[in-house]
C-alpha cells in the first residue's frame, strides 16, 4: 500500500489542486478541469488496456455515450440534472456489458477491431439520428445546475468526481479481483489453471472501465456544456491509446500524464505556431525511443534501479 | 511518493512554462479566430484570413481604428469541435481578445456561440453555413458573415421555380449540411410551384469518394432534374464523377457554389459544363473597378483569385472597423449596436448586416459552369443575381426559431 | 430493385473495391510480417496523392503526366518510406506491439503537417487521362466510367503480382518464415533486417499507388489520410493479415455490402460493411484466410 511518505505527498497534492482556482486565473481552471476528464478517460482506458492486457482500442464509444446519455437527459427529460450525472455513466456502463459480450470471445487485436466495428455502428447512428442527437452538429448550450456552472465549479465538481473515481480505481486494482485480473494479463492459461474465470475477470473490467469513461464523458458535458459525434469517433479513442502509452501503460497514473502532456502541449503550441501536430508527433518519436514504457514507466524504472542500488549498498 | 513529486515537478514545470500570459497590449484590438487549417477546409479558411489580414492591414497602414491597431492570432482546430471550444475559450481566458471570429465547423461554430454569448463576446462567424447560427440558436452577440443554408436553398428555389422541371431527386452528403440545404431547397420550391414531385433521395457518406452506385441508381429513377447537396470536397468528388459517367449530359443537377471558384479552379479545365450552382461572390462578376480592385489586390498580395471566403474575410474586418469607429469606442455592447443595420461598400456593392439577426445580407448568384478563355477553369455563365430581398427569410421567420 | 441495378451496383462496387484492395494489401503485409500497425499507411496513401499531382503538373498535366505519376509517386513514397524505416523503425522492432501504434501515429501526424507545410491547402486535382474519359454503357445502359473499368483491371494483375511475388520470389518465402520466427531466420544467416526493410518498403510503395490511383477520381485533399484508414485494418483484419487473397477477399467484402447496403437501407448504408466485419470477426475470429501469426 502506500507509504507514510506517500500519503502526504498526496494530501499535498490535494491541496494545491484546492487551491488552484484561488490563485490562477480562469483559464487555468479550465484547462485543469479539461485534464482531470481527459485524464479519468485515459485511466479507464488503461483499466483494461495496461492492467488487464485487453486492446481496448475503441474506448471513445463508452465516453461520448456517456456524454450524449448525459446530456439527452438533461435536455429532453424533466429529471434532475443530478441524476442525468449517473444515468451516462450507467448507460456507458450497459454498453460496455453487451460489447463486452460480444467482443469477449476474441483476443489481441482482434478484440480491438471488433470493438472498433461495433463502436462505429454506434457512431453511425447517433450520427445519423439527427433529429434526437442533433446529428454531426452535437448538441449546444447543456444547463447544468448554477452551483457546477461557473468554472470554479465545473472545476470542483470534476476534481471530486475524478478524485473519487481514481480511488476506486485504484482499490479495484489493489483488490484480490485486480490482482487477479494483472495475472491474467500476464499469463491467462496459467490463471485459467488457478480456477480463475479469465472471461468474468475480463468482462468486469470492460464494465468497469465503460463506467468511469462514461463519467469522463459527463464531465465534459458539465465543463463543456456541449457534446459532439466526434465524442464516439475512432480517433479519440486512439488518443486515448497515445495517452496511455505516452504517460506510462504499466503505471498507475501513467495516463492521467499523457493526457496532461497532450493538453498543454497542443494548447501551448499552438499559440505559436499551426503546426502543432508535427510538434505533438515529433514528441511522441523522442517518447518512445527514449523512454520505451512511457514517460511515468521511466521515472518508475529509475526510481526503482536508484532504490534497488541503495538496497545493495546496505 | 517519488512519483508524486515528479508528477507535481513536471505539473508546476509545465504551468510555468504557460503562464506567460501574453501581453495585451493596451492599445490594440485584439480579434482571436479559431478555424481549420489542415484537412479539407482548409482551401476556404485560408481565403477568409488572407481577406481578413488584407483589409486590417489597409486599415492598420491608415492609422488603425480610433488610434488602436487591430491585432488577430490564429488557431487551427483541424476540424475537431472540442479542440476548437478549447481553443476558443483560450483566446478568450488567456490572450484576452476582444473579438472571436472562425469556425467553418459547424459543430464548433454552434459551441463556440455559445460560449460567445455567456462571455457576451461578439463572435463573426466567416464560413460556417448552419442556419442554427442566427437562427434557432442565434443571439445578441454572433454574426453570421456568409450566406445560410436557408438562404442558399431558397435563393436556389427562386431560380428554379422558374425553370419547367417537374420530377426532381435529392442526393447529397449525409450530414447536417448536406440535409439542410436539400430541405431549404425543396421546401421552398414546393411551396413557390407546388407542382414538383420527389421521385427518391440519395445520401452518401461525407468524404466519398465513389459516386457510380448512387449515379446508377439515380440515373435509373429518370428525374427531370438533381439536386445535390455536397458541400467541401464532395463538390468537386461529385462533379467528376458527374463527368466521368456521362450524368451531366443525361440530367441537369444543382449544387450550392458548383460555379463557385473553390469548386472550379482546383479542375482546370476538365471540370464538367452544364452544372448549375449558387455562389455569393465571383471576382469576375460584376465586373466593376471595385471588384477588379479587390481581386487584383488580393491577387497580388496571395497569389491567388479570391474566393468568397475571401470577401467575407475582408468584409467582417471592415465591418469590425467600421463599426467601433460608429460606436466612437472599443466597447463591445456599442460595437454591437453600431453594426446592426450598418451597411458598408464592398467589391460588390453595398453590403448591410441585418439588426434583427445579424446576418450580413449577400446577394446571391444564380448561373451555370462554363469554359472562358480568359482563365484556366471553368466560370459562371448565364449568371442571374437574386438580391437579398428576395430571397432571405424575414425577421419574423427567423427570431420565431429563437424561441 | 431489379436483377440488372443489382449487377450494376455490384460492379460498380468492385472499382472502390480495388483501391481499397491495393492499400489493405500494403498494411496486410507490414502488419503480418512486421508485427508493425500502421496507422501512418493512409497518410503515405495520401503522399502518394499529392506527388501524384505534383508529378502530373510537371509533366504537363495530360496524359504522360500521369503514367509518369503512376510510377513515380509509389516510388516518391517507397524512397520516403525507407528513409522512415532505416533510420527509426528498424531500431524498434523488439518494442511493444501497443508502443508501435504510438510510434506510427506520431508518424501520421507529422506526415499530415508536413503535406500542408509542402503542397499547402488548396484542392488539388489530378486529371483522369485522356484515353480513360468517357464512359461504357453497361447492364441496362448505365454508364461505367472508363477509367473504373481501368481500376478493375489493375486490381487482379496487381493481386498476381503481389501474390507471386510473397509467395513465389525467395524474398517472400524469407519474409513469411520471418514474421513467424525471426531468430531462426537470423540465425541461419540472412539478414533479417534488410528483408523487414524490403517488406516495409514494398507495403509503403502500395499505399502511395492506391494514392496515385484514386487520385483522378477524387479532389486530392489534406484529411486524405484518415479516409480509409480504419477501412483498411478492418480489412486486414478480417482477410487474415499478411495474406494478399485475403485483403482482397476482405476488400471485396467491404466493397460489396456498402454498395448494396446502399440499395438496401439507403439511409444507413454506411453500416453494412462494419455488420459484415462483426459477422466475419465472430465465426472466424482469426480472419477468413490463414494469417501470418
Amino acid at each position: 500500500m502506500v507509504s507514510k511518505k506517500g500519503k502526504i505527498w498526496w494530501i499535498a497534492v490535494l491541496l494545491v489542486l484546492c487551491l488552484v482556482p484561488l490563485i490562477l486565473p480562469r483559464f487555468y481552471v479550465y484547462l485543469l478541469s479539461v485534464i482531470l476528464l481527459f485524464g479519468l478517460f485515459a485511466m479507464s482506458n488503461n483499466l483494461p488496456l495496461g492492467f488487464g492486457g485487453i486492446y481496448q482500442l475503441h474506448h471513445a464509444v463508452f465516453y461520448g455515450v456517456g456524454a450524449y446519455g448525459t446530456a439527452l437527459v438533461i435536455t429532453k427529460s424533466d429529471l434532475s440534472p443530478w441524476l442525468a450525472f449517473l444515468i451516462g455513466p450507467l448507460i456507458a456502463a450497459a454498453l460496455g456489458l453487451i460489447m463486452g459480450l460480444i467482443c469477449i470471445r476474441l483476443s489481441k487485436l482482434y478484440f480491438g477491431m471488433l470493438q472498433i466495428s461495433l463502436g462505429s455502428l454506434v457512431w453511425a447512428f447517433v450520427y445519423r439520428w439527427y433529429s434526437f442527437t442533433g446529428g454531426d452538429d452535437g448538441i449546444h448550450g447543456i444547463t447544468v445546475p448554477d452551483i457546477i456552472s461557473s468554472y470554479q465549479g465545473a472545476y470542483y465538481f470534476a476534481l471530486i468526481i475524478t478524485g473519487l473515481s481514481l480511488y476506486v480505481l485504484y482499490r479495484v486494482l489493489k483488490s484480490p479481483y485486480g490482482i487477479a485480473l494483472q495475472g491474467i494479463r500476464d499469463n491467462p492459461v496459467r490463471s485459467a489453471m488457478i480456477g480463475v474465470n479469465v472471461r468474468r475477470h475480463q468482462l468486469l473490467a470492460l464494465i468497469i472501465a465503460a463506467f468511469f469513461a462514461g463519467t469522463a464523458g459527463t464531465l465534459f458535458v458539465v465543463v463543456d456544456n456541449t457534446v459532439f459525434p466526434d465524442m464516439i469517433f475512432w480517433t479519440l479513442s486512439l488518443e486515448a491509446v497515445i495517452m496511455c502509452l505516452l504517460g506510462g501503460w504499466l503505471t498507475f497514473l501513467g495516463p492521467m500524464l499523457g493526457a496532461a502532456m497532450i493538453v498543454v502541449i497542443r494548447t501551448f503550441v499552438s499559440t505559436y505556431t499551426v503546426y502543432w501536430a508535427l510538434v505533438l508527433g515529433i514528441i511522441f518519436m523522442l517518447v518512445i525511443f527514449f523512454l520505451p514504457n512511457g514517460v511515468l514507466g521511466w521515472v518508475e524504472d529509475l526510481y526503482k534501479r536508484r532504490k534497488n542500488v541503495a538496497d545493495m549498498k546496505e | 511518493m517519488k512519483k508524486a513529486f515528479f508528477l507535481a515537478v513536471l505539473f508546476v514545470g509545465l504551468f510555468g512554462l504557460f503562464t506567460a500570459t501574453s501581453v495585451h497590449a493596451a492599445n490594440t484590438i485584439k480579434v482571436g479566430i479559431v478555424d481549420t487549417y489542415t484537412g479539407p477546409a482548409t482551401s476556404y479558411t485560408q481565403d477568409a484570413l488572407d481577406g481578413f489580414k488584407m483589409a486590417v492591414e489597409k486599415i492598420n497602414a491608415k492609422g488603425g481604428v480610433l488610434g488602436k491597431k487591430i491585432e488577430y492570432t490564429t488557431r487551427d482546430e483541424k476540424f475537431k469541435p472540442d479542440i476548437g471550444l478549447a481553443m476558443a475559450k483560450e483566446l478568450v481566458m488567456k490572450e484576452n481578445v476582444d473579438i472571436l471570429a472562425g469556425t467553418i465547423n459547424s459543430g464548433t461554430a454552434l459551441a463556440v456561440s455559445d460560449f460567445a454569448k455567456k462571455e457576451k463576446m461578439p463572435f463573426f462567424v466567416f464560413y460556417s453555413k448552419s442556419e442554427k447560427i442566427i437562427g434557432e440558436k442565434g443571439h445578441r452577440y454572433v454574426f453570421n458573415m456568409n450566406e445560410n443554408t436557408e438562404m442558399a436553398g431558397r435563393a436556389a428555389a427562386v431560380a428554379l421555380a422558374k425553370k419547367p422541371y417537374i420530377k426532381y431527386w435529392i442526393a447529397g452528403d449525409d450530414y447536417e449540411y448536406g440535409h439542410a440545404i436539400a430541405d431549404a431547397v425543396w421546401n421552398n420550391l414546393k411551396k413557390t410551384k407546388p407542382g414538383v414531385q420527389l421521385l427518391g433521395q440519395s445520401w452518401w457518406k461525407v468524404g466519398e469518394a465513389d459516386f457510380t452506385p448512387y449515379i446508377t441508381q439515380i440515373l435509373a429513377a429518370k428525374p427531370d432534374f438533381l439536386i445535390v447537396a455536397t458541400g467541401g470536397s464532395g463538390m468537386v468528388n461529385f462533379q467528376k464523377a458527374a463527368k466521368a459517367t456521362g450524368l451531366v449530359q443525361k440530367i441537369p443537377f444543382y449544387q450550392h457554389t458548383a460555379n463557385e471558384l473553390g469548386t472550379l479552379q482546383p479542375q482546370g479545365k476538365d471540370a464538367p459544363e452544364g452544372v448549375w450552382g449558387t455562389s455569393n461572390y465571383f471576382f469576375y462578376y460584376p465586373e466593376t473597378p471595385a471588384n477588379k480592385a479587390f481581386a487584383d489586390e488580393f491577387m497580388k498580395r496571395y497569389k491567388r483569385y479570391p474566393k468568397a471566403s475571401g470577401l467575407v474575410g475582408y468584409m467582417t474586418a471592415r465591418f469590425i472597423a467600421e463599426g467601433y469607429r460608429k460606436a466612437g469606442k472599443i466597447d463591445n455592447e456599442a460595437l454591437i449596436k453600431a453594426l446592426e443595420g450598418l451597411s458598408l461598400e464592398s467589391p460588390v456593392g453595398p453590403l448591410a448586416i441585418r439588426a434583427c439577426d445579424h446576418q450580413l445580407e449577400l446577394p446571391t448568384y444564380w448561373g451555370v459552369t462554363k469554359k472562358d478563355p480568359k482563365y484556366d477553369f471553368l466560370v459562371s455563365g448565364e449568371t442571374i443575381v437574386i438580391p437579398p430581398k428576395d430571397y432571405m427569410p424575414t425577421c419574423e421567420e427567423v427570431l420565431k426559431l429563437r424561441k | 430493385m431489379d436483377a440488372v441495378g443489382v449487377l450494376n451496383q455490384v460492379f460498380v462496387g468492385l472499382s472502390r473495391t480495388v483501391i481499397l484492395f491495393i492499400v489493405s494489401s500494403g498494411m496486410s503485409l507490414i502488419l503480418g510480417v512486421l508485427r508493425i500497425p500502421n496507422v501512418a499507411h493512409g497518410s503515405l496513401y495520401m503522399i502518394g496523392a499529392f506527388i501524384a499531382y505534383t508529378l502530373s503538373k510537371l509533366f504537363g498535366g495530360g496524359d504522360l503526366g500521369f503514367w509518369i505519376a503512376l510510377v513515380g509517386a509509389p516510388l516518391g513514397v517507397a524512397v520516403i518510406s525507407l528513409a522512415a524505416e532505416r533510420g527509426i523503425f528498424q531500431y524498434l522492432y523488439e518494442r511493444e506491439h501497443l508502443m508501435l501504434i504510438l510510434l506510427t501515429f506520431a508518424f501520421s501526424l507529422v506526415f499530415g503537417d508536413l503535406v500542408k507545410i509542402v503542397w499547402g491547402g488548396e484542392y488539388k486535382s489530378v486529371p483522369v487521362p485522356y484515353v480513360f474519359q468517357g464512359f461504357v454503357p453497361l447492364f441496362g445502359g448505365l454508364p461505367f466510367p472508363l477509367y473504373n473499368l481501368f481500376l478493375l483491371c489493375c486490381g487482379p494483375v496487381i493481386a498476381v503480382l503481389l501474390w507471386l511475388l510473397v509467395n513465389k520470389t525467395k524474398i517472400g518465402k524469407i519474409a513469411r518464415a520471418a514474421a513467424v520466427d525471426r531468430e531462426m531466420v537470423g540465425a541461419v544467416g540472412i539478414n533479417v533486417s534488410w528483408v523487414f526493410a524490403i517488406v516495409f518498403v514494398i507495403g509503403c510503395f502500395l499505399a502511395g499507388l492506391g494514392g496515385v490511383l484514386v487520385a483522378p477520381t477524387v479532389s486530392v485533399t489534406l484529411g486524405m489520410d484518415h479516409t480509409l484508414i480504419i477501412e483498411a485494418f478492418l480489412i486486414v483484419i478480417i482477410g487474415g493479415l499478411g495474406n494478399i487473397w485475403g485483403a482482397l477477399l476482405g476488400a471485396l467484402i467491404f466493397g460489396l455490402t456498402q454498395s448494396l447496403g446502399i440499395m438496401i437501407w439507403p439511409q444507413f448504408g454506411i453500416i453494412f460493411p462494419y455488420l459484415a466485419v462483426v459477422v466475419v470477426l465472430l465465426f472466424r475470429p482469426t480472419g477468413l484466410l490463414k494469417s501470418t501469426w
